[in-house]
Order: C-alpha cells, then sequence, then structure tokens
C-alpha cells in the first residue's frame, strides 16, 4: 500500500514541478517580471513554434540537423567501437594510441570547428566530421572499458576449448561489452546533438544550430529558446528509446 | 577398461610460484601414473597445491619442472583432449543453457559436425546431466547444481579422453552435493571417462574415487595413495566407509593431537 503511494507521489512530483516551473515563467513574463524582448515565455514560444511549423522552416531545419547527426554519429559510432576493441584487446595499439586519445579528448568541440572549416570548407563533411568526433569519444571510452570488465575466467573456459582470439572477440568480448557499447551510444548521441549546434552556429545556412544563431542576429528569443527546447527533447526522446532497446536486447543482464 | 593403459602420467612436477621475490614451494615430487578408465580423487587441505596440480594438467598453468603427460602428448598448453570442470560453472550469461553447451564444441568438430549433429549431441548431453527441460533456460535460472550439470556437458562436448573437476560442487549447499556426487559417479560410470577431482571433502573422495591421492601442504607433496575396494554404489553409513574415513582422517591430520579443526 505504501509503496504505490510512494509512487503516486512521485509521479506526481515528476510532472508537478516542471509544469510549475513553465507556470511561473510564464507569469512572471506578464506580469513583466522578466524583459519578454530577450526572455520570450513558454506561451509566445508555442505560437512560434506553430507558426514556424506552417511555414516548414521548422521541419526543414530539423531534418537537415537530422540527417547530419545520423550521419555523423553512425561513422563516430563505428570508430569508436573498432578502435575501442583494438585498443583494448591489444596491447600495441593501446600503447600507440593512448597518448594521443588523451590529449585530442578533453579539447572541447567547438574548439574544432574552425579547424574542420578551415579543411574542408562549409559543406556537409566539415559538420559531419564534427559530430562524428563527438560522438566517437563517449563510445570509445565505453568500449575500453568494457573490455576491461571481460571475465578472465571466461577467457579460460575458452582455451580449454582451443579458442582463437577472433572467435573470443566475437564471443566473449562483444557479448561483455554490448551494455557499455549502450551507454556510449546514449553518451554520444547527445555529444552529437551538441556537435551539430556548434558545427551549424559558426558555420551553415541551415540546420537548428543555424536558427538558434540566425534568431539571436534578428534579435528574436523565442526562435532561439524553440531551437533549445526541441534540441533537449529529441535527446530526451532518443535516449529513452535507446533504454527501451538495452531492455529488449540484454533480457540475460541481470 | 584395461589397467594397463595409462591416461595421464605425471613424473616428478615441481611448481615454484614467486611472490614479492620470494620462492615459494607449492608442489614438490609430484610422481603418478593414473590409468584409463580410474577416477581419481585429488585431496587435501586448502594452500597444499592441489587446484594448481589440476591446471598444470589442463595446461592453463606451466610446470616448473618436471613432466606432465595426457596419453602421448605432453602437456604444454590447453588440449581439447581434456575437459575441464571449474569450481564455478562459468556459464555465459548471455546464451540460453543448450547454447552455453553449444559453445563448448571446438572449432574442429563445428566444421565435420552438421547443425543437426550438433543438436543430437546436445540433447544426448542434456539428457546425459539431467537437464531436460531447461534447454531454453537463462543461466541465471538454474539452481547451482543445475548450472555446474551444464557445465560437465559443456565439458564433454568434444568427448574428451579426460575430465578435469576443480571442486566442482564445493559450492553447493551439503544435500546437493551428496546428490551431485550420485550423479557424477552416473555419468562416470555411462562414459567411462578418465576423471581427476580435486576436493576437499573425504566423504566426496571415498564415494567416488577408485584411488584418493591424499596430500599435505608447505610443500604440496602425495602423501599416500589409496585404493578404495569398497563396492559400488558406496555407503555412505557403511563401517567400511568409517574405517577409511578414519585412516584418511589420521593421514591428514598426522601432526595434530586433535582432530578439532577440522570441519566439513
Amino acid at each position: 500500500m505504501n509503496r504505490k503511494k510512494d509512487r503516486i507521489i512521485n509521479n506526481f512530483i515528476a510532472v508537478a514541478v516542471p509544469v510549475g516551473i513553465l507556470l511561473f515563467w510564464e507569469i512572471a513574463g506578464r506580469k513583466g517580471w522578466i524583459n519578454t524582448s530577450i526572455m520570450s515565455t513558454p506561451s509566445i514560444i508555442a505560437e512560434n513554434f506553430l507558426s514556424l511549423w506552417e511555414k516548414g522552416t521548422l521541419q526543414k531545419n530539423l531534418l537537415i540537423s537530422s540527417r547530419r547527426v545520423l550521419i555523423g554519429f553512425a561513422y563516430g559510432t563505428i570508430a569508436g567501437i573498432v578502435l575501442g576493441i583494438l585498443m583494448g584487446q591489444f596491447e600495441k595499439v593501446n600503447k600507440a594510441f593512448a597518448v594521443i586519445v588523451g590529449v585530442l579528448r578533453p579539447i572541447p568541440m567547438i574548439g574544432w570547428t574552425p579547424l574542420f572549416i578551415l579543411w574542408m570548407g562549409l559543406g556537409e563533411s566539415s559538420k559531419i566530421t564534427i559530430i562524428a568526433i563527438s560522438a566517437f569519444w563517449s563510445v570509445l571510452v565505453n568500449t575500453i572499458d568494457g573490455i576491461q570488465s571481460v571475465d578472465k575466467r571466461y577467457l579460460e573456459v575458452a582455451s580449454m576449448l582451443e579458442k582463437g582470439k577472433f572467435d573470443n572477440i566475437i564471443h566473449i568480448v562483444l557479448p561483455t561489452i554490448a551494455p557499455n557499447i549502450f551507454t556510449g551510444l546514449r553518451l554520444g548521441v547527445s555529444n552529437a546533438w551538441r556537435g551539430v549546434v556548434a558545427a551549424e552556429m559558426i558555420a551553415a545556412t541551415a540546420g537548428i544550430g543555424y536558427m538558434i544563431s540566425f534568431a539571436r542576429e534578428m534579435a528574436q528569443p523565442a526562435t532561439l529558446l524553440l531551437g533549445l527546447v526541441i534540441i533537449g527533447l529529441i535527446c530526451l526522446v532518443i535516449d529513452s528509446v535507446i533504454l527501451k532497446l538495452q531492455k529488449i536486447i540484454f533480457k540475460w543482464n541481470r | 577398461m584395461s589397467k594397463k593403459d595409462i591416461a595421464v602420467k605425471l613424473e616428478n612436477v615441481k611448481k615454484i610460484f614467486k611472490i614479492d621475490g620470494k620462492e615459494i614451494n607449492v608442489l614438490e615430487n609430484i610422481t603418478l601414473d593414473i590409468y584409463a578408465g580410474e577416477f581419481i580423487a585429488i585431496l587435501g587441505p586448502s594452500g597444499c597445491g592441489k587446484s594448481t596440480l589440476l591446471r598444470m594438467i589442463a595446461g592453463l598453468d606451466s610446470t616448473t619442472d618436471g613432466m606432465i603427460a595426457v596419453g602421448e602428448r605432453i602437456v604444454t598448453e590447453p588440449s581439447v583432449d581434456t575437459g575441464m570442470v571449474f569450481q564455478e560453472a562459468r556459464l555465459f550469461p548471455w546464451l540460453k543453457t543448450a547454447e552455453n553447451i553449444r559453445y563448448g564444441i571446438a572449432g574442429m568438430n563445428k566444421k565435420d559436425w552438421s547443425k543437426e549433429e550438433q543438436d543430437t549431441k546436445i540433447r544426448e548431453l542434456i539428457e546425459l546431466v539431467g537437464l531436460n527441460g531447461f534447454e531454453k533456460a537463462w543461466p541465471w535460472q538454474l539452481s547451482g547444481g543445475m548450472q555446474q550439470r551444464a557445465s560437465i556437458a559443456r565439458a564433454l562436448i568434444n568427448n574428451p579422453s579426460v575430465l578435469l573437476l576443480d571442486e566442482p560442487f564445493g559450492a553447493l549447499d551439503a544435500l546437493n552435493r551428496i546428490n551431485m556426487q550420485i550423479e557424477a559417479l552416473r555419468i562416470w560410470e555411462q562414459e567411462k571417462k578418465t576423471m581427476i577431482m580435486v576436493t576437499h571433502d573425504i566423504d566426496e573422495a571415498i564415494f567416488l574415487g577408485s584411488r584418493i591421492v591424499v596430500m599435505s601442504d608447505k610443500p604440496g607433496v602425495i602423501k599416500d595413495v589409496i585404493d578404495v575396494e569398497l563396492s559400488r554404489p558406496r555407503d555412505r553409513t557403511s563401517a567400511d566407509f568409517a574405517l577409511l574415513r578414519k585412516r584418511i582422517y589420521e593421514l591428514l591430520f598426522e601432526d595434530r593431537k586433535t582432530l578439532i579443526e577440522y570441519y566439513i
């Protein structure tokens, strides 16, 4: 009984607090407590959403950004898993890349952006590269972490059965690190969205990041805030989809 | 089962561990011939190196000196010809029971056996170890004893000439352990394989062993090799069983005035 009551209260809090903040924000705007010419209220953002949706600019920008994220994320993920497995499995590869990874990883995405634009111009490739790198690091680090947690006792079972290194990667390493890879994907996908905004704000003529940047120049806080909210919501949806998938795929993981 | 065929030969086997730069003699002067079809129980206190000895026969650990041969093969590395059952079942949690057993199929056999042949072998082994109906269970759905049954099936699928068992029932509760000993006996009688089991359970050694190798620690040496001539299945409550138990107790605790410290 008590547990059920607790759950109801918890669910209520989870909904009530964000709604309360939105309400307060709205009221503060209408009463003139905040300057609406730089900080739009939720209702104005919603109106703006509808008008941009009708014009089709929002969908267009969203589609362009999503496509970039998808392609960049795919490249970054595959590269992260492959290099992660190689670094985790082979000491020499690990030694070869450890310092390079250590130096490059902390550099923020916004720092890379001008360099890639210089190298590849303003086209799609510079943006996709930036997104790929954003996703790459989290997948790489989580893959390496996972490989370190491979159970040595399973490898003994394998060696009693004269299984080779490649067989071990398929049958022991990959199943062990699969949950870690998923964690990497979850972090990677939000990093990829972070990357796309960074890239589009600096050099683009379309996309959510461009929309935000353009809104700043035009002093349209409603559009600017709308862009931020949309990115947040998309990341939330993708994250919960990956979590669901994880639960379906890893039934054995209890 | 001809008593002349030597299945496993141990000759002057020695093992030294280096710990903190100090050399510790773990095993010394281990010489023993194990005949085909025998059930050998290696019995000794923990730390006497009995598990290390088994791991050296398996090829998982190397000897410092001396020679180990399984059949004609001098052991330098693991081989599918020796199956190993570890203390923990070590089933892969991401595979269902039948697939865990299928994983046991070595590469060369995988090529030779069709899917149907593999399935038949798996079915036979599941029958042998008594896991019918649990083919599709995840390892976490099996009890400790059932997990160990699956692990035995996995170790037997390549039809090894020798099966090594490293305290396989040590983690089970007392009743379950007795049950699994009866099962192990049945599997041994059915498969007619050479089996070598490491244990610290005197009753288990007497119940299963054709011969019992009693070891002492620091350094690990063979104290005695006892022929168990009781007829099978052996009655744990019989007078002969008790007599043998007493003899082994005395061997293990020669240096002590009381037996108080020995608990099973």
